[in-house]
């Protein structure tokens, strides 16, 4: 199995193209971008797969990230894998943004709790905690830091992912232990890949998780009074 | 000739695969569209972010339905077209990097499309008209009277100064508790009024340039409501015929306006096309009609579901440009604001 893997969730638009069974990706590149991720993810899908021996038709499942994150960043990716397993008739694999960031600090040998964290604005973040080995400690979650602190107990923690300096710092005030080890502005690409394949097409679908509704209201207003 | 269209650049998803016919026109082999009309209406008006994500949510398997409709693949396809604006960027985004996503892997050309360019040319698609003509696009979000000289080549005679007329028909019912969207309501409702009841300004009449103004009838509508409030099932009606009535005179004058700008630049059209959700106006069809007949125009309106957004239009104006040889690539941006005439000064705050 070779599968393409689409990250745009975050700071950064990345593909690579991992087969089955190997460490390493046979293509990849990832640009670090605050915006303009829908312009640049299909000329680097297209130099990916340039790369890759056989193109889209070697291709077996696609993997996207479906957020937390940017919502335009997500559709972006979403749109793009959704499409692409559409025209080569692949299954396609929803990924989490804060598995994908924290599958790097469970892969290793460590005992701390590893904590994904998305910065949401507004003082709140997006986070989830994993325990070693990988077990989600809890969903995903979008709060204040000063309640994810509480929420995720007494460490140590290690945290990855562009909220994971205001979430330490926030756990440290508390005197808890926590370390910033892992990427800060996007998932690694081979880690999406990789999630990716031991996904089941069955239930890792590949739908949005946008963790906040949309900010709208109703508006009644400027309507005249009827008998 | 075939190619997939798709359109999200409101409120309305949609996927349709158009054939070229070799004598002119086309034929539409699918026509599939999702509207999110009931996602909006507590809102009084389209939310973007809401937009966005129901795009997302239908798009894939809104174009996999189209295909099976028309008893096609993407292997087949001669091109894929997506409206590339101008319209809500979120949603903007979601279509074009759909279509861009399968161009790419099914190695076909890319062909972004602007939205009002597709309302244009959709009578050569359903009548094979010939260029030069008239266009007069009245929608929710616009409003204008265009030469279409041709592929790409616009000149846009007249436009709206503040509202679009179909936005004006929204805001008219808004104020008088009717559903969203409003115009179909303020049809029905007219129906049973009486036009001559409330004397509301007719803004722009006579005036030598070709566009339009709606911001005061608007107004007006809500002071002569306000004046009569609590507003009877009679009022209602009364309200909403007058305001029709100072719309259909306002668009007939307007019309003739941008047929003489027409005249001193090009001669006489080859018809006069009337696209957008507002054409749909059986009384504003009439009154069209009969000025058309007057002025010796022949007058094409599309089919309501080809005046208002669909992916028929899309796919068309795809088929037009890659005759031509005009396609994109995959690093063409979404633009919120794309006007048809690159050459006409941008409206202040006008829905152009
Ligand atoms: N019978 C009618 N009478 C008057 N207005 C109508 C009628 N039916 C629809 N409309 C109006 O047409 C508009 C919708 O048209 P359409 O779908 O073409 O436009 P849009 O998507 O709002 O804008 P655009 O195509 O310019 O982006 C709405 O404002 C609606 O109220």
């Amino acid at each position: 199995m070779q599968i393409l893997a689409i990250d745009t969730a975050l700071g950064a638009a990345s593909a690579c193209v991992l087969m089955q069974g190997q460490a390493e990706p046979v293509a990849g590149e990832t640009l670090l971008m605050e915006r303009g991720h829908a312009e640049a993810l299909l000329p680097l899908v297209d130099r990916v797969m340039a790369r890759v021996e056989g193109g889209f038709d070697a291709l077996s499942r696609i993997a996207v990230t479906i957020g937390p994150g940017s919502f335009t960043g997500i559709r972006v990716g979403l749109s793009a894998a959704r499409a692409i397993g559409l025209a080569c008739a692949v299954p396609v694999v929803g990924v989490s943004v804060l598995a994908s960031l924290a599958a790097p600090l469970f892969a290793e040998n460590e005992t701390s709790v590893a904590v994904a964290v998305v910065d949401a604005r507004h003082g709140n973040i997006y986070f989830q905690p994993f325990a070693p080995g990988g077990r989600a400690l809890s969903p995903p979650r979008l709060s204040s830091l000063r309640d994810a602190v509480r929420w995720i107990g007494a460490g140590p923690f290690r945290m990855a992912g562009p909220g994971a300096r205001a979430l330490a710092a926030e756990a440290q005030n508390f005197g808890l232990r926590a370390d910033v080890v892992g990427a800060l502005s996007a998932p690694e690409i081979a880690f999406v890949a990789r999630l990716g394949l031991i996904s089941d097409p069955e239930t890792a679908l590949p739908r949005p998780l946008y963790l906040k509704p949309p900010d709208a209201r109703p508006q009644d207003d400027g309507r005249i009074a009827r008998v | 000739m075939d190619v997939l269209g798709i359109e999200t650049t409101c409120d309305e998803t949609a996927a349709a695969v158009v054939r070229m016919r070799p004598e002119g026109g086309g034929d539409i082999l699918s026509n599939e569209i999702s509207s999110q009309v009931a996602e909006h209406a507590a809102y009084g008006g389209v939310v973007p972010e809401i937009a966005a994500r129901a795009h997302l949510e239908v798009i894939d398997r809104l174009i996999a339905r189209a295909l099976d409709a028309a008893g096609t693949t993407l292997r087949r396809l001669d091109a894929i077209a997506a409206a590339a604006g101008p319209g809500l960027v979120g949603g903007v985004i979601v279509g074009l990097t759909t279509a861009k996503a399968l161009a790419l892997a099914a190695r076909k050309p890319f062909i972004a499309v602007n939205h009002l360019e597709a309302h244009a040319l959709t009578a050569r698609l359903t009548d094979g008209v010939n260029f030069p003509y008239l266009l007069l696009l009245v929608s929710g979000g616009h409003t204008q009277l265009v030469a279409v000289n041709g592929v790409g080549d616009y000149s846009r005679l007249g436009t709206t100064l503040d509202d679009a007329v179909g936005e004006a028909f929204d805001k008219v019912a808004k104020m008088l508790g009717l559903p969203y969207p409003g115009g179909p309501h303020v049809e029905r409702e007219a129906l049973k009024g009486n036009p001559t009841r409330f004397d509301l300004p007719r803004p722009m009449l006579g005036r030598p340039a070709a566009d339009f103004s709606l911001s005061g009838l608007k107004t007006a509508v809500r002071i002569e409501a306000e004046r009569v409030a609590p507003l009877t099932a009679t009022d209602v009606g009364d309200l909403c015929a007058s305001f029709q009535a100072a719309i259909i005179d306002l668009i007939v004058d307007r019309a003739r306006a941008g047929l003489r700008a027409f005249r001193e630049r090009k001669g006489h059209p080859e018809a006069f096309v009337v696209a957008g959700g507002v054409a749909s106006n059986a009384a504003i069809r009439r009154a069209i009609a009969r000025f058309a007949g007057e002025a010796g125009l022949r007058l094409v309106i599309p089919p309501p579901n080809l005046c208002t957004d669909n992916g028929a239009m899309i796919a068309w104006t795809g088929i037009e440009r890659l005759r031509l040889g005009l396609i994109d690539d995959m690093t063409f941006a979404a633009r919120p604001r794309w006007p048809l005439d690159t050459n006409a000064e941008p409206v202040q705050h006008g829905k152009a």
